[in-house]
């Protein structure tokens, strides 16, 4: 066989679908493993173990400094209780008088905790999604977190559960928590029009969620919710709210002056921005309910 | 003449709820228990809801309020069933507890 082909006859090979590459065997044989890099480096735990003091170390130097910082801020407000504090007269009337015409919502609760005060609501979701997660970590059943014994139970009680065939339950469940969910979507979609809105709706449907999971067992809900759900909803959640927030807040302190439109405050489309927030704000409240049921039920979700 | 007879169905209601939750607090065994907070979960309700019916301005407050007692009719036997399931299943002095001897 010749060594050297001509172009010709490379070009001949190519167009048949013959050997691109010379005695390609061999090359396959020889050539080097393409080399892996790794984005993630997994933490050294002896180097960690031995450098505990200085983890210390850090720990109450980090703590510290929030603390003196919160302490400063503290020692500038002002006295509590005195009345011509501006939280006793100048917010409520503000709120009062300019809550409808600013925020568009008929609900004021709505109105202040999704407009006026939605950095405060944006850090309540968070310490939800965070509760969760540290939940996770406590309680969640893999290979470092099973002994022989828990491993038995949970196979004695599912057993249990599949002998127990829960008839009456799952009937009542049946046609109960698909009202108790659609009640649910309706105080969410209903919230800056009537008492209600993201945490008291959002509770609702992880009630209905609840009644499910214990009606039909952790299979069916499995079918369609699982733990990259949960963490698909929940981060799209925070995501979606911290995107719309900063953008008004952005516009808004910079003046810009790109308003957000408002709508007739009464219709189901309108004050702005506390709709779609209200719906973020349920959706990880409801996935909070369900997690928590889960993990502390099944070590699981 | 509609406010009187609306407030003695809701006064009758409460009665009826203080007598429910004394019961709770008076007996001492689950199963006791649940006999006594059914009272509230059905009378005391249905009571209350009548009263805050003959009240109502017009249909649709009086169909919500037949949803609630709906709902609640619904879902209080499952729950009493369930934690009856559940007490006779776990609890080994069943038989005694219940039976006696």
């Amino acid at each position: 066989m010749n060594e050297k082909k001509t172009f010709w006859q490379h070009l001949q090979a190519w167009v048949n679908g013959e050997e691109a590459i010379l005695h390609a065997d061999e090359y396959i044989k020889k050539r080097e493993q393409p080399h892996q890099k790794r984005w993630i480096k997994k933490p050294n735990m002896q180097r960690i173990k031995e450098n505990k003091g200085l983890y210390w170390f850090l720990c109450v130097l980090v703590s510290l400094v929030f603390i003196t910082i919160m302490l400063l801020v503290v020692s500038h407000l002002p006295t509590f209780g005195q009345p011509i504090n501006p939280t006793n007269n100048e917010v409520m009337e503000r709120y009062l008088e300019k809550g409808i015409e600013e925020t568009g919502a008929i609900n004021f609760v709505a109105g202040m905790i999704l407009d006026y005060r939605a950095f405060d609501t944006f850090g309540e979701s968070n310490v939800l999604f965070l509760a969760v997660i540290s939940v996770l970590i406590l309680l969640k059943r893999d290979k470092k977190n099973i002994n022989a014994r828990e491993d038995r139970e949970t196979e004695e009680d599912e057993r249990f559960d599949r002998s127990d065939h829960k008839s009456i339950l799952k009937i009542g469940a049946k046609y109960l928590s698909p009202v108790v969910i659609l009640y649910g979507i309706y105080v969410v979609l209903n919230g800056h029009l009537s008492p209600g809105g993201g945490f008291s709706g959002g509770s609702i449907i992880g009630a209905g969620l609840i009644l499910y999971a214990a009606a039909n067992g952790h299979e069916a809900m499995r079918r369609f919710f699982t733990f990259k759900t949960f963490t698909l909803i929940s981060v799209g959640c925070l995501l979606t709210y911290c995107g719309c927030k900063s953008y008004s807040f952005f516009t808004g302190a910079n003046h810009v002056g790109y308003e957000i439109p408002k709508g007739i405050p009464g219709n189901i489309l309108s004050s702005g921005f506390i709709l779609p927030l209200n719906i973020c704000v349920g959706l990880i409240v409801a996935c909070t309910m369900y997690g928590f049921y889960a993990l502390f039920t099944k070590g699981d979700m | 003449m509609r406010e009187i007879i609306a407030a003695i169905f809701i006064i009758a209601g409460i009665l009826v709820f203080i007598v429910a939750l004394l019961g709770i607090y008076r007996l001492k065994y689950v199963m006791n228990r649940m006999h006594a907070a059914a009272l509230g979960d059905t009378m005391g309700l249905g009571l209350v809801t009548i009263g805050l019916m003959i009240l109502g301005k017009d249909v649709f407050h009086v169909a919500k309020y037949i949803l609630i007692v709906l709902f609640f009719w619904m879902s209080s036997p499952i729950a009493s069933h369930m934690i009856g399931k559940v007490e006779m299943l776990t609890n080994k002095d069943y038989d005694e507890r219940v039976h006696g001897k």
